[in-house]
């Protein structure tokens, strides 16, 4: 009876284990809708069996600035929806907080920029860049075509602002994808990611 | 804005010109957010003479810029020296900063107001001609609730000659002891591994003291919050490329201006103090404490109902004797007692080694591990039910048997046994305790597993010895009786107390969802326990007892199906429902299916697992092209009650199903209960 008793414990207890995880690399990305700058709403889970690119996004934050302004965001936007990758940009600021703007006001600094991302959608609650755990602007998140979280952290190996370092860096998220895409390993999962600070609504 | 485009139109101008340049003034909304100025201990130096050099940077009210690990956000502040041939930088020197926290649970480590980063440096024995020019470029971001990044390019004159101080010195020895000390005595720390976290426990530190850990991790980590509990610090590994342990970083105590900073760096002795050691109360006295409540423990197991009579009947008479042959029965008393002490020993040594095997293959036993809390709580919750009576432990026939005949057996070896044999015989009282006390041993270290155990054993013989030496206190003894089995039944809340803090030790680990988590188990269990009582006893027919094994399968294959009905993630695509969102859909020509539910409705939770997700209603919704959208109203969004409304419902579970094309038809309304072949049926007639 005792052994039957431990043995159902362990297993209880292994298996209540598993479910408490959070969004983590190798595991299934969460999912979510928001709208987008254009007014329609995209549904994550409606890109399946697309490698998807979740980025981070604050226009004025000066880490953004300096991939946006060397061209180095656009140039991977372009490199890779051009290879069907679904590029979804994260703008998490809160209403009254830096970076959020409305939807006309995005869009022209997109124009600006020439940014070739598939959409940039708004989270002004920030839930879902909670859900994702995203820290920073830029905070780069890679999905596979299955769902599943391959990558997720910083963009290259120079944490700094300075445009001149964007030449010299190793690039994570061409790294990653150009490996996950030709079916080799990714060189790493996780970084920690360099940048402001998403600014979220206070709770 | 416009002074923020200005701004940036200024930094980029300042990139496309190039760098170095003089230092700028780095303006927003007219303000000089850091002002930066590269200042030395002395005016003038000597040949070979050690001086300081720092950068001061004066801080706008309400801003900050980073320390060497900069956090969850922001960026190092970072200096280069540009020193004359022959001088030599020290390493960067960095006040203690602050933790500061910003809104979606990011936490930073910053300096506000002022801070100085200094260096030391020496001055070669042949000194270049004068003036010698010390230079700094500095990089930094200064961010309030927005960012903007800084540089300067400084310089700063020295004359030789001379050693004088300058007007900065006492700048620098304010700076100076702010900067972390090396950890020394008497505060240790010592690290350890479990799973995914790095524990770090701290020694020598006030209990009610701040404690806090400022992290340098590698750069090729990924770490989260240090957690505190008393003297223990976790650190959370998220990805590590090299295994992790130990790390680099600043030990803080104290608060606010008496804040003392200790750096563990490389070349740290960082301990092997075991992180059990705050369970196990530390030092002589707390061992002392322990082994006490052992011995009371041990006590009051001659009290339990079965172990009572057996004592009176056996033993008394045995002990009795000693009024005829004092000195033998005294010795026999002794290799009684020993009995049950050795039994205790084998025990103890059988927890021992399982640990030391478990350890092996990195089990760790340990309460910051919640898996070893849940696997507690259940054995200290299924042995409180045995001391309430729901079911009772039986002893092997066979193991007792031959334990009767080693018992059997006349002299100091016999009375041995009988001391074995009583403990045997004792279990089905005792094991809900020392099952207890086991579990909790397997989290302290060898030796104290080993002592526990035998005080236990040592407070269980006491009466024995003690009436081996006076047999009339014999008189003293309570007679056996009813209490006995209400004293039994008190001690199980005392289990159930204890389950209470290992709830809330796990609830404090994992929070509200684990403790959820850990009460199904809990209740599976009681079920369990309560079978094995109704319907195994010793005394059950054959029938009984294949009915209690098929009701216990019974009872864990509905548990295992309803864990998977809560946790299994739900395989159909769903999107939350907005009516422009349904509008959107139906405009799209596109079959649409509706799910009104709420987390709280196990009605609608029912029909989502077992009607809706199931694979013939999903294959059918991807051939159809059904949009599926999922309106919750666990939170009572007024929009969802308005449809509710709309369609003469209370509330949910409701089902409508839109037909292909037709944005003008009314929908199906679906029954609150149905199965797959209604949603199919449904789907066959728009």
């Amino acid at each position: 009876m005792i052994k039957t008793l431990l043995l159902t414990c362990g297993l209880l207890a292994v298996t209540a284990g598993l479910s408490l995880a959070e969004a983590e690399v190798g595991k299934t990305a969460p999912n979510f809708s928001l709208p987008d700058t254009n007014g329609k709403t995209l549904t994550l889970a409606d890109f399946k069996g697309k490698y998807i690119v979740l980025e981070w996004y604050q226009p004025d934050c000066p880490f953004v600035r300096k991939h946006y302004r060397s061209g180095n965001m656009q140039r991977l936007q372009k490199e890779y929806t051009a290879k069907g990758v679904t590029w979804l940009s994260i703008d998490s600021s809160a209403p009254g907080e830096e970076g959020n703007y409305p939807s006309e006001k995005l869009n022209e600094i997109a124009k600006q920029d020439g940014a070739a991302r598939t959409a940039l959608l708004l989270d002004p609650s920030g839930d879902v860049g909670r859900s994702y755990g995203a820290k920073t602007t830029p905070d780069m998140f890679i999905i596979d075509p299955k769902g599943i979280l391959v990558y997720k952290g910083a963009i290259d190996n120079k944490r700094s602002t300075d445009l001149a370092d964007v030449k010299t860096a190793t690039n994570y998220v061409k790294g990653t994808l150009d490996a996950v895409m030709a079916g080799k390993t990714a060189p790493a999962t996780a970084t920690q990611p360099y940048g402001c600070s998403v600014k979220y609504a206070s709770r | 804005m416009l002074i923020r485009t200005l701004q940036w139109i200024a930094l980029l101008g300042g990139f496309v010109l190039g760098y170095p340049r003089p230092a700028q003034a780095q303006l927003y909304n007219g303000k000089e957010l850091v002002r930066s100025s590269l200042i030395s201990d002395v005016n003038s130096i000597a040949p070979g003479q050690k001086f300081r050099v720092g950068v001061l940077y004066r801080i706008e009210p309400g801003w900050h810029i980073y320390w060497k690990y900069s956090g969850d956000s922001g960026i190092p502040t970072k200096i280069e020296w540009q020193l004359p041939q022959g001088f030599k930088a020290g390493d960067l020197q960095w006040p203690l900063p602050m933790r500061d926290k910003e809104p979606g649970d990011l936490n930073v480590f910053v300096y506000t107001s002022e801070v100085l980063l200094f260096a030391e440096i020496e001055a070669p024995a042949a000194l270049p001609p004068q003036p010698i020019t010390i230079q700094a470029k500095s990089d930094w971001l200064v961010c309030q609730s927005l960012c903007v990044p800084g540089r300067a390019q400084l310089s700063l004159n020295l004359a030789g000659g001379g050693n004088t101080a300058s007007d900065s010195a006492p700048i620098f020895q304010r700076y100076a002891s702010l900067v972390p000390q090396e950890l020394r005595s008497p505060v240790k720390v010592g690290f350890s591994r479990t799973g995914k976290s790095l524990v770090a426990m701290v020694d020598g530190i006030g209990k009610d003291m701040s404690l806090d850990f400022f992290p340098i991790p590698p750069e090729d980590a990924v770490i989260g919050h240090v957690g505190r509990d008393g003297n223990r610090l976790t650190i959370p590994i998220e990805t590590e490329v090299k295994p992790i342990n130990r790390m680099n970083g600043v030990l803080v105590a104290g608060s606010d201006d008496r804040r003392q900073g200790y750096e563990i760096n490389e070349r740290t002795v960082v301990g092997a103090i075991h992180s059990q050691k705050d369970f196990l109360l530390v030092g002589f006295l707390g061992l002392l404490q322990m082994l006490g409540f052992a011995m009371i423990g041990g006590l009051i197991l001659n009290v339990m109902p079965c172990v009572l009579p057996v004592i009176s009947l056996k033993i008394f008479g045995f002990v009795s004797e000693a009024g005829i042959h004092p000195k033998k029965a005294f010795r026999l008393s002794m290799a009684f007692s020993l009995g049950i002490i050795g039994c205790f020993a084998v025990l103890a040594a059988i927890v021992v080694l399982l640990r030391t095997a478990g350890a092996q293959i990195g089990w760790g036993f340990q309460f910051q591990d919640y898996r070893f809390v849940i696997l507690i709580s259940c054995l200290v919750f299924a042995f409180a039910l045995n001391l309430f009576g729901v079911y009772e432990l039986s002893v092997s026939a066979q193991a007792t048997h031959g334990l009767a005949n080693l018992a059997r057996g006349q002299g100091y070896g016999g009375a041995f046994f009988q001391g074995v044999f009583a403990t045997v015989l004792a279990t089905p009282c005792t094991a809900p305790f020392l099952g207890t006390a086991s579990a909790f041993a397997f989290a302290q270290p060898g030796w104290v597993t080993f002592l526990v155990f035998l005080f236990i054993g040592l407070g269980m013989a006491l009466p024995y010895l003690l009436l081996a030496i006076n047999p009339k206190w014999l008189r003293y003894l309570p007679k056996p009786g009813d209490w006995m089995l209400r004293l039994k039944q008190c001690m199980g809340f005392l289990l159930v107390g204890t389950l209470l803090w290992l709830v809330w030790v796990l609830g404090q680990m994992r929070g509200v969802d684990a403790v959820v988590q850990l009460g199904a188990i809990l209740l599976v269990i009681a079920i369990l326990a309560w079978i094995k009582g109704a319907f195994w006893t010793p005394i059950s027919s054959r029938r009984s007892r294949v009915l209690a094994v098929v009701g216990m399968g019974l009872v864990l294959c509905l548990a295992a199906a309803s864990y998977g009905f809560v946790t299994e993630p739900s395989q159909l695509v769903w999107r939350p429902f907005s009516k422009s969102a349904l509008d959107q859909a139906l405009a799209s020509g596109r079959p649409v299916f509706v799910d009104f539910t709420a987390d709280w409705c196990i009605t609608c939770k029912t029909n989502e697992r077992f009607a809706i997700d199931t694979p013939k209603v999903r294959q059918e919704f991807l051939k159809r092209d059904v949009v599926a959208f999922k309106a919750d109203w666990t939170k009572g969004d007024p929009e969802i009650t308005q449809i509710l409304k709309q369609f003469g419902r209370a509330g949910v579970p409701m089902y409508l199903i839109y037909p292909s094309g037709n944005k003008e038809t009314q929908p199906l309304l679906l029954p609150e209960l149905i199965t797959s072949e209604t949603v199919l049926d449904a789907l066959n007639k728009t």
